[in-house]
């Protein structure tokens, strides 16, 4: 009961870090939109080079910057993790 | 939603859709899911000469943010992913070039789509029936079933091999392996994947668990940190030659990072047994699409 108990809040807290890595790709989206899609056009038509180093820094830093972003956050809230 | 670099208009939630789709299937099975994600990006209207190399680029971030989270987990044996990529990379080489020679001596489309086919098709019956009976085996022998296990024999012949040099897989519960063994399941894979024109994460991690010995969990998370070099070389190749558009990937990676989270988290209340199981539906739906796409109902293959 106890087991299941935890179980459930553990998965809560696991639906809260989603929500939270969820807004900050979506934000990080936009603003590489807003912020670089002109500059990565141009990259692309002029050199592919730069643009292929930072077609993969980007997706990336999607990746693993805002993962990291993210647990910083759930710790300051004081959420327990699923792991 | 008009992306410029493609020169297309896709809708961005068809895509973020595709992107947890496979996402969700990455971080449960440590599939790349190209075999998914690349007709449903064509679907959605990616140009083909876009779909390959923009495809590469959202797995790169899935596979880091699956990874990553497998390896919370402990489920990453990081020497084993590392000691694979020397073998995968000659092998997809091997398998590339073995492509090209087939071609310049004729048209092999359709003997290569019927060999993806078979290989998938066995794949998959293999991993259906052998998870099932070791599921079978855990209710009637007790057996634990977190790494239950219905074919044993020929892991313990290829712990045999005595070749030297042998290193430890501490994370994968391996006291003693020849490096040989590791290269040479390595190399298979990585050239199945390169004639077969997949990034072989279907074809790998079962041959993790089966022929090296590793726990299902540890082959998925291994696998995912395969991925992340494999198709992080990938992206920076096919963006080189001008076929990858970065914002359509980081739209698929918003939902393929959402996917790949849920994923990997989920198989902590998955047993062994069970992530074979379901996983052994994913070479099935390849080799369906793939014959459908031979049929001509989908795009080129």
């Amino acid at each position: 009961m106890l087991k299941n108990r935890r179980v459930r809040i553990l998965i809560r807290n696991f639906a809260i870090e989603v929500l939270i890595y969820s807004v900050l790709v979506v934000v990080y989206f936009l603003l590489v939109l807003r912020l670089l899609g002109e500059p990565l056009m141009r990259l692309f038509t002029e050199n592919l080079t730069i643009y292929a180093v930072a077609a993969l820094v980007l997706i990336v830093v999607q990746g693993a910057l805002l993962e990291l972003l993210t647990s910083f956050l759930v710790s300051r809230i004081g959420l327990e993790r699923l792991d | 939603m008009h992306f410029p670099i493609s020169d297309v208009t896709v809708n961005p939630l068809a895509l973020a859709g595709v992107g947890f789709l496979v996402g969700l299937l990455g971080g449960m099975f440590g599939v790349g899911g190209g075999f998914l994600a690349g007709p449903l990006m064509y679907l959605a209207g990616v140009p083909m000469n876009f779909v390959v190399g923009t495809d590469l680029a959202h797995m790169t971030g899935k596979a880091i943010v699956a990874a990553r989270r497998h390896r919370t987990l402990g489920h990453v044996d990081i020497r084993l992913g590392l000691l694979m990529i020397v073998g995968t990379i000659p092998g997809v080489e091997a398998g590339a070039r073995i492509i090209e020679r087939l071609e310049a001596a004729g048209s092999i489309d359709q003997v290569v789509g019927i060999a993806y086919v078979v290989i998938l098709l066995a794949i998959g019956g293999f991993t259906c029936w052998e998870s099932m009976r070791a599921m079978r085996l855990v209710r009637t022998e007790r057996m634990a079933a977190r790494d239950a296990l219905a074919f044993r024999g020929v892991t313990h012949r290829v712990h045999g091999f005595g070749l030297p040099p042998h290193i430890s897989l501490p994370a994968s519960g391996i006291e003693s392996i020849s490096v040989w063994v590791v290269l040479g399941v390595s190399f298979v894979t990585g050239l199945l994947a390169g004639v077969l024109g997949v990034g072989g994460g279907f074809v790998r991690m079962p041959m993790m668990v089966y022929l090296i010995g590793v726990p299902t969990h540890v082959a998925v998370g291994t696998d995912l940190f395969e991925i992340v070099i494999s198709a992080g070389f990938g992206t920076l190749t096919h963006a080189l030659k001008g076929n990858v558009d970065i914002l359509i990937a980081l739209v698929m990676h918003t939902g393929a990072a959402i996917g790949a989270q849920i994923g990997a988290v989920s198989t902590r209340f998955l047993v062994g047994p069970r992530i074979r199981l379901f996983f052994s539906i994913l070479p099935i739906v390849g080799a369906s699409l793939v014959i459908l796409s031979l049929l001509g109902v989908l795009g080129g293959h």
